[in-house]
């Protein structure tokens, strides 16, 4: 099935109804667009916790759709919160000096990739080579002060500051 | 989380769907205009209007000037911080910006008020001169700040940082326009001052106490 707006506008206005088998197939066709939209902003394995997340505050926040506007900026408004929630986790955990999320690139879409070389481009150079290193390429602190010559207690500012800062540009995008 | 799982969660979020009210903008305004009156009925209530106004008269045209720009601000804030409980990408909430910058007309009068007369504008600032207008200001404002809160916290703000500002803008502007309506001080710094305080303080409390409790 195609996923086109008339139809999610109509499958939303159906589910404030409560009409379940309309918010399945709401839900079902959300799922896919959200692994479309994350594929080209998150690493492979956060997708499945991103869209899931996304689903549950959809649910929670249905009553907050105006039947009037489109549904997809609403949908999307609500996964870019949730991207950015994930963003802001990521850097308190480099504020705990905790890395643990980081895992290999090799499975990385391309999609994700360019999206993410886009906005990593945004940032300062220091930021941007300490977020590569231990966020996407998995490395550890220590690794990545030594690939990149800064010292780990700046490796972890780095990191904290470039999500921080990643976090404000998304939002205003 | 593996795509059965992604599965049995659509099953399960589909099984518990009620029915729900679409939530109106145009509702969550009647419990703004509601805090408001509140806030103006308490204020004016405890301690009465303006000698003029309640004389029958008007205000002079500064004070005038600047209780509209107040109000101005504060309706721009509010309508800004409604909207923001709808989410939508490429919504615009910016309204409440523009605003923000013609009030600031107030404080730059003032400046040029105070450099031309030093003495005036000291005793102005004089505590004992204005801080209970502030605080009058700032407490008028709860009712408003509290309807815009709790329609925001039942709402999906996406940034509540900026929500967070825009709501404490919104009640400090309401609050400073209700003791606009009590104080009798015509003087330009005293309002710019000491109302302005009252607005921008409110701003940065909401930004402070609100944003965290408005994450979802």
């Amino acid at each position: 099935m195609s996923i086109d707006e008339p139809s999610l506008a109509r499958l939303m206005a159906a589910s404030q109804r409560g009409d379940r088998a309309a918010y399945r197939a709401l839900l079902g066709d959300s799922r896919k667009w959200l692994t479309r939209y994350f594929a080209r902003r998150s690493a492979q394995h956060q997708i499945d916790d991103l869209v899931q997340e996304t689903l549950v505050s959809m649910h929670r926040k249905l009553a907050t759709w105006d039947p009037s506007r489109p549904f997809l900026p609403w949908l999307a408004a609500i996964a870019r919160y949730r991207w950015i929630d994930m963003l802001r986790r990521q850097r308190d955990e480099a504020e705990l000096g905790d890395n643990d999320a980081a895992v290999g690139a090799a499975d990385e879409a391309v999609h994700a990739k360019l999206s993410i070389d886009h906005l990593l481009a945004l940032l300062p150079p220091r930021q941007a080579q300490a977020i590569t290193l231990v966020k996407i390429e998995g490395a550890s602190i220590s690794e990545a002060s030594r690939i990149s010559g800064q010292s780990e207690s700046l490796v972890k500012v780095n990191i904290h500051r470039g999500l921080k800062k990643l976090a404000q540009l998304i939002e205003s995008e | 989380m593996d795509h059965a799982s992604i599965d049995e969660l659509i099953d399960g979020l589909a099984d518990e769907l009620e029915p729900v009210r679409p939530r109106r903008v145009a509702r969550g305004s009647l419990w703004v205009v509601a805090g408001w009156v509140a806030g103006a009925a308490a204020l004016l209530g405890l301690t009465g209007a303006r000698h003029d106004l309640s004389g029958g008269a008007m205000m002079p045209p500064l004070p005038m000037l600047s209780f509209w720009l107040i109000v101005a601000l504060g309706l721009a804030a509010a309508w800004s911080a409604l909207r923001m409980g709808l989410p939508g990408v490429g919504r615009d909430y910016s309204g409440w910006r523009w605003a923000g910058l013609a009030a600031l007309a107030l404080p730059v009068t003032a400046l040029l008020i105070g450099f031309g007369d030093t003495h005036a504008a000291m005793e102005a600032a004089r505590p004992e001169n204005g801080l209970r207008c502030m605080i009058e200001g700032a407490l008028s404002g709860l009712g408003v700040g509290a309807a815009l809160f709790f329609w925001l916290k039942g709402g999906a703000p996406t940034s509540p940082e900026r929500a967070g500002w825009v709501i404490g803008l919104a009640a400090g502007a309401a609050g400073a326009t209700i003791v606009a309506l009590h104080c009798a001080s015509n003087d330009m710094i005293h309002i710019a001052l000491w109302h302005g305080l009252a607005v921008a303080l409110s701003g940065l409390a909401g930004r402070l106490v609100l944003a965290p409790l408005l994450r979802w």
